[in-house]
């Protein structure tokens, strides 16, 4: 007995003590949802510059995502070298630059976790980082990030800003800036084989409406565009047939989706949910059509980005595609050269792909494709009642990002003499290949991207900044005078509007996973044909209706 | 009146005279300094992490944390999503394991009859290997296997056979789902569980066959009156083992379901993955809410295998 008892004494201590060490963090971190850092940021304001000169930021910790293309495989060692050499030079003192390049597909899910468990200062806490626009709008209540409206409005390169609106646009209802876009933000295109097109006897400059895009569709999947004698092509693939967790949601179908957003969004002023709209259900509609008649990939319904663009410019092009949308400008380079490696139409060069202009009904709704919003950089906030920091990281992150001179080029093309280089040269891509071989020779002084780091039979594009969408362009003259990039661009430039801005509120915030998990749902099970777009939609609104009125009501408040 | 000694009996109930803890700590200092840092690691490894189930009782999102009660369970209990990944998980995993005993057992008494050692053993190596393939492994085969398009094997076989007409969508159908899941772990699984079938049937006395075919029993009297039963300890035993870890069902299923088939395949482990891994701003108290509730049914479970396992082998598994 007396040994039980003993025991039960023991293990009651160690439980208290390690409940005692443990409870230690819940009242502190409890007292967090008080704080108000957004306020405080803003009511030190006018200190800041003084406080920025008192502080000295000796490391820069950043969280990137894929759109940094520079990664550690491809030279990122050099350019952190750079950069810091050349933001020392600025500052007058050195900084030490940390990377931390997060999965691409995960890249939301990891930033939570670094922001939930780490604390300003320590090694994997971001100071500054990349977020997409609907993150932006999750994260900018939530009183982690700094209202940089300030330091936006006060910088250097204002005087150099083609592109105001861009970020004029990113601030909130009362001027709080939270996140910073160094580019506007782009959106995609359709591109058409020009091989398939013309295996069926169809121009791209005839379709001009959806019945002309789905009779091309047909031909590319029953008319045999491969030329191999039987079926098993296929019209369109896209990354999902919506992707609803991702604004602006139907750009990589566009042409099905047409006027519906499956979303919140406004609409004459007014906020409306989308996804309930007959616009919706008229999508779904053809979706469903779509997968019923074989025009659409069915890889398209668990296919992501990569698998999709892989398949495009698959070297088996007998179970391909002849329709992707995808980015515009720089990925029309990165998709013909994936088509070049892959021995896809080499007799047609650079004219592999068309780009398809919006079909009628696309122009008659939005008025052309979707360009997105943005995505941007955001500093954290340490929330210790002053900028000092924040404004310092400001200073060295994105202050020089947009010098207009050596940092810019930096982000825009990458380390000089890895990624480009202003030095004479001569080399080959596929060197080993007399047919694909292919010269480049500069001289001294030419501004000229290298071979890739990691790939010697490609030519680098870009690092993070795509020189054609940053808001202050370089001044130091180097451009990449790559034709099908400029095509791509001045293309959608001509052809894009818009997209409506995200919405954002305390029960849209609380409930967007789990009404993105049930439209995903019901979307799916609506183009299968398992239940008509009728059923998905009446099923949405039994399951979140009220939830749906309820974030409507609390956005028209706004 | 003699006053009552503190000592302890050994096995034969001679007295063992008992020194205070204190003292025999002491005496056996070296023993237990040689212990404390294995102390030390259960504490810090097992028990140091438990103490995050105090969350279940707040909001957790980012830095904000906010004791509210039981509300978390009140949402749970509330939400059709759990039920249904809760009802998925009894569902699939108690299917599954009959399932994939019974065909071990049919597997180990086929086995069993089986004279040819070479076939036997070749035939005992082939069935073991999917056990050693990883999940992401198996679903990526079946996946192409089952494929819709041109490359997959089974829909182009029923098409060219004239069975079908159009290609089944076998991952993606409420209907078939389960079914297909069931045979995927029957392949994978069932080589595995046939080991201590066999080691059961190679213990059996081998005069009570002889006694069989004395009696003049036939092949199929053989397996149904003396191999049978004699498995039945085992299949019972190994029925109640199992048993006490059927909500520990992920791995098997995130690989292979997806949306349109939630409703008859997500269960709690999946349901808890997505709610925290794959939600911009998870509510890091409310998934530990429905960690936690996992636990104690999983607790009980154990408890009542325990107490299953007492009464039909005299001896607990805890």
């Amino acid at each position: 007995m007396k040994k039980k008892v003993l025991s039960l004494l023991l293990s009651t201590a160690m439980v208290a003590s390690l409940a005692a060490c443990g409870s230690e963090t819940a009242p502190a971190d409890t007292t967090a949802t008080e704080t108000a850092p957004a306020d405080t940021a803003t009511e030190a304001a006018p200190a800041d510059t003084a406080a920025a000169e008192d502080y000295t930021l000796e490391t820069l910790n950043i969280v990137v995502d894929g759109t940094v293309t520079a990664t550690v495989e491809s030279g990122q060692k050099e350019f952190e070298e750079q950069w810091e050499a050349a933001v020392a030079e600025k500052l007058g003192h050195p900084v030490d630059l940390v990377i931390n390049q997060l999965d691409h597909s995960d890249y939301a899910g990891t930033v939570s976790r670094l922001l939930t468990t780490g604390e300003p200062g320590d090694g994997s806490y971001p100071d500054a980082l990349i977020m997409s626009a609907t993150m932006l709008r999750q994260y900018q209540t939530t009183g982690l990030l700094w209202d940089m409206a300030d330091a936006y409005a006060n910088a250097e390169f204002q005087s150099r800003v083609t592109l105001p609106t861009v970020n004029e646009n990113m601030k909130d209802s009362e001027g709080h800036l939270y996140g910073f876009a160094p580019t506007y933000g782009n959106g995609c295109v359709t591109y058409v084989k020009q091989s398939w097109l013309d295996a069926v006897g169809m121009k791209a400059d005839d379709i001009k409406t959806f019945d002309d895009y789905y009779a091309m569709l047909k031909a590319f999947t029953e008319n045999d565009p491969d030329g191999n004698g039987s079926a098993g092509t296929y019209g369109v693939i896209a990354a999902g047939f919506g992707k609803l967790d991702e604004a602006p949601y139907i750009n990589y179908m566009p042409e099905f989706w047409q006027g519906a957003y499956p979303s919140f969004y406004q609409k004459d002023g007014v906020w409306v949910d989308g996804f309930q709209e007959q616009a919706t259900v008229d999508a779904l509609a053809r979706l469903a059509q779509g997968v019923a008649d074989g025009v659409i990939d069915p890889d398209t319904e668990d296919a992501g980005t990569k698998q999709a663009r892989e398949k495009f410019f698959s070297n088996d092009q007998t179970t391909s595609e002849g329709v992707f949308t995808y980015w515009a400008g720089t990925w029309l380079r990165t998709l013909t050269t994936n088509m070049e490696k892959q021995e896809v139409d080499n007799d047609l060069g650079d004219n592999r792909l068309v780009q398809l202009a919006p079909i009628q009904e696309i122009k008659d709704t939005w008025g052309g494709y979707l360009n997105r919003e943005a995505p941007v950089w955001v500093i954290t906030d340490d929330q210790d009642g002053n900028s000092a920091r924040e404004q310092a990281i400001f200073d060295a992150l994105l202050e020089t990002m947009l010098d207009g001179d050596r940092v810019q080029t930096l982000w825009t093309y990458g380390a000089e003499d890895v990624h480009w280089s202003i030095h004479a040269e001569e080399f080959s891509t596929n060197a080993d290949d007399p047919e694909k071989k292919k010269d480049y020779s500069y001289e001294e002084g030419q501004f000229h991207l290298k071979q890739s780091p990691n790939d010697p039979n490609s030519v680098w594009k870009k690092n993070h900044l795509d020189a054609v969408l940053v808001i202050a362009p370089l001044t130091n003259g180097y451009v990449d005078n790559d034709e099908l990039v400029q095509a791509g661009n001045k293309f959608f430039t001509e052809n894009c509007v818009d997209a409506p801005a995200a919405a954002s509120c305390d029960t849209l915030a609380e409930n967007n996973e789990a009404l993105v998990e049930e439209k995903t749902t019901l979307m799916k099970q609506a183009v299968a044909g398992e239940i008509t777009p009728e059923e998905a939609i009446a099923q949405y609104q039994a399951d979140f209706g009220d939830i749906a009125q309820q974030i409507l009501d609390e956005l028209n408040a706004q | 009146m003699s006053k009552k000694q503190n000592v302890t009996t050994t096995s034969t109930g001679a007295p063992i005279n008992q020194k205070p803890l204190g003292t025999r700590i002491w005496n056996n200092r070296g023993y237990y300094l040689m212990f404390l840092p294995v102390l030390v690691f259960v504490i810090i490894i097992y028990y140091w992490p438990m103490l995050g189930v105090r969350y279940a009782f707040y909001q957790y999102k980012l830095k904000n944390i906010t004791w509210v009660g039981l509300k978390n369970f009140e949402t749970m209990f509330g939400k059709k999503e759990f039920w249904s990944a809760f009802t998925n998980t009894l569902q699939i995993s108690i299917t599954k394991l009959l399932i994939t005993t019974f065909t071990s057992v049919l597997v180990s008494v086929f086995l069993n009859e089986m004279h040819n050692l070479f076939a036997k053993k070749s035939l005992q190596t082939i069935i073991y290997l999917p056990h050693f393939m990883s999940w992401a492994v198996v679903a990526a085969i079946f996946q192409l296997f089952l494929s819709t398009s041109s490359t997959g094997f089974v829909n182009e076989t029923l098409k060219s056979m004239g069975l079908i007409a159009k290609s089944i969508d076998f991952l993606h159908s409420k209907q078939l789902w389960r079914p297909i899941f069931y045979i995927i772990n029957i392949w994978k699984e069932t080589g595995w569980g046939t080991v201590i079938f066999l080691a059961t049937l190679s213990g059996i006395n081998p005069e009570l066959y002889e006694a069989a075919d004395i009696d003049g029993a036939s092949r199929l009297q053989k397996i149904w009156y003396v191999t049978v039963p004699a498995l039945m300890n085992t299949v019972i035993i190994v029925l109640i083992l199992n048993l006490a870890k059927v909500l520990n069902l992920f791995e098997s299923v995130f690989v292979l379901y997806n949306n349109r088939v939630f409703d008859v395949s997500d269960v709690i482990s999946t349901y808890v993955y997505r709610q925290t891994f794959l939600t911009a701003i998870p509510d890091y108290g409310y998934t530990t809410a429905v960690g936690l509730f996992k636990s104690i049914v999983g607790c009980v479970l154990v408890l009542v295998c325990n107490w299953a396992s007492k009464k039909i082998r005299g001896r607990g598994i805890i």
